[in-house]
């Protein structure tokens, strides 16, 4: 019984990684039930979700890295063809479109891009050479990866998920080696515009950001949802309601309590504690795919640790900051918590890259 | 190779740069969560408590008010109406809709409840006092609607509106959050504590549209108690059919136990329509009239009682053995005095007359000459022990004190010294003396029941009998015998000369002073308000007494020609009565 080191480090870090997956699992039934309060045939179908995602996570982990990193292209381009059918469609039916009807769930493809896209910028870097990186001229390429979808995403109009998108590309492209110089100068550059990017925003959005700058604006109107959330949030105390007793979320005054609100439901339930027990945990499992990304002997698998690292990271932040009124209200789901499939299997089959690039951490190929 | 180090190097760097991002992002999240739900945690709490939390009062039933006869005077209606909390515009159009078939809602109606949601009262009335029919149909769909509900109110309602006006008083809401009904004036607001009971409330949980989940507290109500008056409501409605002729006027009927029979102000005013608010035209006429009949001139108002007073002023001299029953002292139409001359009531004279002569004849200068010699002190003493310028104590607020006149009052008020003629003007109930109706009634029952303890009051459980402070009878007697002849040879006789007997005293006030042309005028030749008041004061039958009545006409002319007979009919009514029965 000769255990190497190598496949010590690869059991041992899986472990941690199964026990920040369940204990997360775990929270999300938790909290589903509580935001349905007790309906168990939507329940059910959260478990069942859960259980789809986990069979395709084995199923993506158990495909060879390399082959990942073959198609990556091929997946981007079938994930923007998505994006413009949807596009497409929403031009025919008059109205926002972001779904497709795959008539066994609804699929959304701006989700299936933010995967696409991690592919495909792991795959772009790990090609280059470190004299190549270099060249600001050899960055193009994957800034038009970005931009292309995120304009698509605009459209939809989908302003939340077409800025994550962005982020996790231009931290993506920094951490793969972006000279250091003009990367400051571009993002002070970026800041500079936002002002201009007011004018071209949907009224919508310019209610909710108004809103989220004077929380008082409208109580009842657009608003309410901020305002339910924080009071909400705020009367769960230190130690919370207690399991089941959220008066805000069973009484109906929390909007989108088991979607974008979902992490406001449990921080009434489980209180000041339990609310930073699961950042705590989000936090753990993104150092572990940070830590991946730094481990990792093979630059596509390094990369797309950070990459998935990045996205999980972002979701959380934007999710939480936005129930609790810091950031405007954009619909971000918080990772594996918040109901719904695509988002769920999304990250699901971020996990399961993961798994297939850690049993491959020590090769090069 | 070493370009590769170092650029994993650069790398492994960029990664730490981020991670301290990520921590950084993450402790503000936690800081944001410190603040939210530790150091906030109060405010946050009682917002959500007042979202899902509704209180809502319960209204207790006023008690309600009987005469001594056993008739309703004052109830408290159920009156059922329909209340829609505050909610979203959404709930609220969906929540009319459902309302609109069952109430017959106007387009009107619904624009004035859009006005009242958009001004954020927490409870929006739909429509007060629903009928028994558009109860059954709300309350059949009251499953379909969110945060609606039928609540209990209650209407305050009175039998003889006008007759008991100013005894009863009226009652209003608190306000219209708190509809909760509050005493005004009269008994409501005298006995409102005992009236109105403790309200209770329901603690209800509701969900974001309004809808009840659940009661958390309840606490029921106590209702109020029930008041029984003294007041005969047949002679109470008598006795004000019996004033109206006279435009103003107050009177007062006593039993020898201090209990009022009856207790009117003419004109009243409608209680019922005060209660619910007077409508514009109405409350116009209440006050424009030159009658006033918002003014209680039973207890609020006070009038010089004229020679009424001079019960108190013999009763005086009597006892402080000024003068003799049988002194004999010559009246010759007038007095001199300060370089002016008093003149009596009847200006040829009354000749030689004594005391008993005296009250019957109202002889003017017989009191001026023993006010003079009594003084404005003992004048002043007799007449607080009978009650006069003294708060009587009967259960209505507001009840005038009167003013009994004295030197240092005079000095405080007009900065000079008493003059004698004063004195004199005093002791026929003239000058600055001013009494309510209900003091002389008062001042009557003392005498006749011989106690100076005896007091009246409204309440049927009233007795005076356990406390009594006897008074000369000597002198008494005198003062009796004196005011029996009233009736029988003296200005009474003429309207009060009955079987049963009557005793009283007439009393005529002059209201300004007398211009020369107008000395003996018949006083329907002068302007109303300009004439003098008339006053009659009696007890029946003289053997042993047993009602007290005082009438009071507001500018009615004189005493026993105007007071006496209104009296008379109110002393036959209730001794023939009596006898039939």
């Amino acid at each position: 019984m000769k255990i190497s080191k190598k496949k010590f480090y690869f059991v041992n870090t899986a472990k941690i990684l199964f026990c920040l997956l369940v204990l997360i699992l775990a929270i999300s039934i938790l909290g589903q039930i509580s935001a349905f309060n007790g309906n168990y045939v939507v329940i059910q179908k959260h478990v069942a979700r859960l259980f789809f995602g986990l069979v395709i996570m084995v199923i993506v982990a158990s495909v060879h890295i390399k082959t990942w990193e073959n198609f990556a292209y091929v997946f981007y381009l079938c994930a923007f063809i998505s994006l413009m059918i949807v596009e497409l469609l929403g031009v025919i039916k008059l109205g926002a479109q972001r779904w497709i009807d795959l008539y066994i769930f609804t699929f959304q493809p701006s989700e299936f891009m933010k995967i696409a896209l991690i592919l495909a910028l792991s795959r772009y870097y790990s090609s280059l050479t470190i004299e190549e990186l270099k060249n600001l001229k050899n960055h193009r390429f994957p800034l038009m990866l970005i931009m292309l979808p995120a304009i698509l995403i605009t459209k939809q109009p989908d302003l939340g998920t077409a800025l994550l998108l962005i982020s996790v590309g231009i931290g993506m492209m920094f951490l793969a080696g972006f000279p250091f110089k003009p990367f400051c100068y571009s993002v002070l550059g970026i800041i500079g515009l936002c002002p201009f990017g007011w004018y071209a925003l949907h009224d919508y959005q310019k209610n909710r950001i108004l809103n989220f700058l004077d929380s008082d604006r409208d109580p009842l109107g657009t608003g309410y949802h901020v305002l339910q959330s924080k009071i909400a949030i705020g009367s769960g105390h230190l130690f919370g309601k207690g399991l089941f007793q959220g008066t805000q979320s069973n009484l109906n005054f929390l909007p989108e309590k088991h979607t974008d609100f979902i992490f406001t439901t449990i921080a009434e339930e489980w209180g000041f504690v339990g609310a930073v027990f699961i950042i705590f945990l989000f936090v753990c499992l993104v150092m572990y795919f940070f830590q991946m990304g730094r481990e990792s002997k093979n630059k596509f698998s390094r990369h797309l640790s950070n990459g998935i690292a990045l996205l999980l990271f972002l979701h959380v932040f934007v999710n939480i900051s936005m129930v609790m009124g810091i950031l405007p209200v954009v619909g971000i789901p918080l990772p594996f918590l918040s109901y719904g499939g695509s988002s769920m299997i999304t990250f699901m089959i971020g996990i399961g890259l993961i798994v297939s690039a850690l049993s491959r951490i020590y090769r090069r190929y | 190779m070493l370009q590769n180090e170092k650029f994993q190097k650069e790398l492994i760097f960029r990664q730490n740069i981020m991670k301290t991002v990520v921590i950084i992002l993450s402790l503000i999240l936690v800081g944001n969560l410190y603040f939210l739900q530790v150091k906030h945690s109060k405010k946050y709490q009682l917002l959500s408590d007042k979202n899902r939390i509704r209180l809502m009062p319960l209204l207790p039933k006023r008690g309600n008010i009987f005469s001594s006869d056993g008739t309703l005077l004052a109830y408290s209606e159920c009156n059922h109406k329909v209340v829609m909390d505050y909610c979203s515009l959404q709930v609220f159009k969906s929540n009319i809709k459902i309302l609109q078939t069952c109430l017959n809602l106007t387009k009107n109606d619904i624009l004035k409840l859009e006005s009242r949601r958009k001004s954020r009262v927490s409870e929006i009335v739909v429509k007060e006092s629903i009928s028994r029919e558009e109860y059954v149909k709300v309350m059949m769909n009251l499953f379909k609607c969110n945060g609606v509900y039928i609540t209990n109110s209650y209407l305050r309602r009175y039998n003889m509106p006008e007759e008991l006006s100013h005894i009863i008083g009226y009652t209003s809401k608190l306000s219209d959050e708190i509809q909760i009904l509050e005493g005004k004036t009269g008994l409501e607001l005298f006995f409102n504590e005992q009236l109105s009971g403790m309200p209770g409330n329901i603690q209800k949980e509701i969900n974001s549209v309004g809808k009840k989940i659940r009661t958390i507290d309840q606490e029921a109500p106590v209702d109020g108690q029930d008041i029984i008056l003294s007041i005969n409501a047949k002679l109470q409605k008598y006795v004000y059919n019996l004033l109206k002729p006279y435009h103003v006027g107050a009177c007062c009927v006593l039993d020898m136990e201090g209990k009022v029979l009856a207790l009117v102000s003419y004109p009243g005013y409608n209680i019922n329509s005060m209660s619910m608010g007077p409508s514009v035209s109405e409350w116009k006429n209440w006050n424009s009239s030159q009658y006033k009949p918002l003014l209680d001139r039973a207890v609020y108002s006070s009038y010089p009682p004229g020679s009424v007073f001079k019960i108190i002023v013999a009763y005086a001299a009597l006892k402080e053995g000024i003068i003799k029953a049988n002194h004999k002292f010559l009246c010759t139409g007038g007095i001199k005095q300060d370089n002016h001359v008093f003149h009596c009531w009847n200006r040829a004279g009354h000749g030689w007359i004594d005391m008993v002569e005296a009250l019957s004849k109202s002889c003017d200068c017989y009191f001026f000459e023993i006010a003079k010699k009594l003084g404005i002190e003992k004048i002043q003493k007799y007449a607080k022990e009978f009650g006069l310028g003294n708060k009587t104590g009967i259960e209505l607020p507001n009840e005038k004190r009167g003013l009994i006149p004295s030197k240092e009052w005079k000095f405080l008020k007009h900065k000079s010294h008493w003059k004698t003629y004063e004195t004199m003007l005093a002791g026929i109930g003239q000058g600055s003396v001013l009494t309510t109706l209900i003091q002389v009634a008062t001042m009557m029952g003392k005498l006749y029941s011989n106690n100076l303890n005896y007091s009246v009051s409204l309440l049927n459980d009233h007795s005076n009998s356990n406390r009594v402070l006897p008074i000369d009878k000597k002198s008494a007697d005198t003062v009796k015998e004196g005011l029996r002849q009233v009736c029988y040879l003296g200005t009474a006789s003429g309207s009060c000369r009955t079987l049963y007997g009557i005793s009283g005293k007439t009393g005529s006030s002059q209201v300004r002073k007398l211009r020369s042309d107008e000395v003996g005028i018949n006083q329907n030749l002068i302007k109303w308000k300009y004439r003098d008041h008339a006053f009659f004061v009696g007890v029946a039958p003289t053997n042993k007494p047993k009602y007290i009545v005082t009438v009071f006409i507001e500018h009615g002319g004189g005493g026993a020609k105007v007071a006496a007979p209104v009296a008379r009919k109110i002393f036959d009514k209730l001794i023939m009565e009596k006898h039939e029965n």
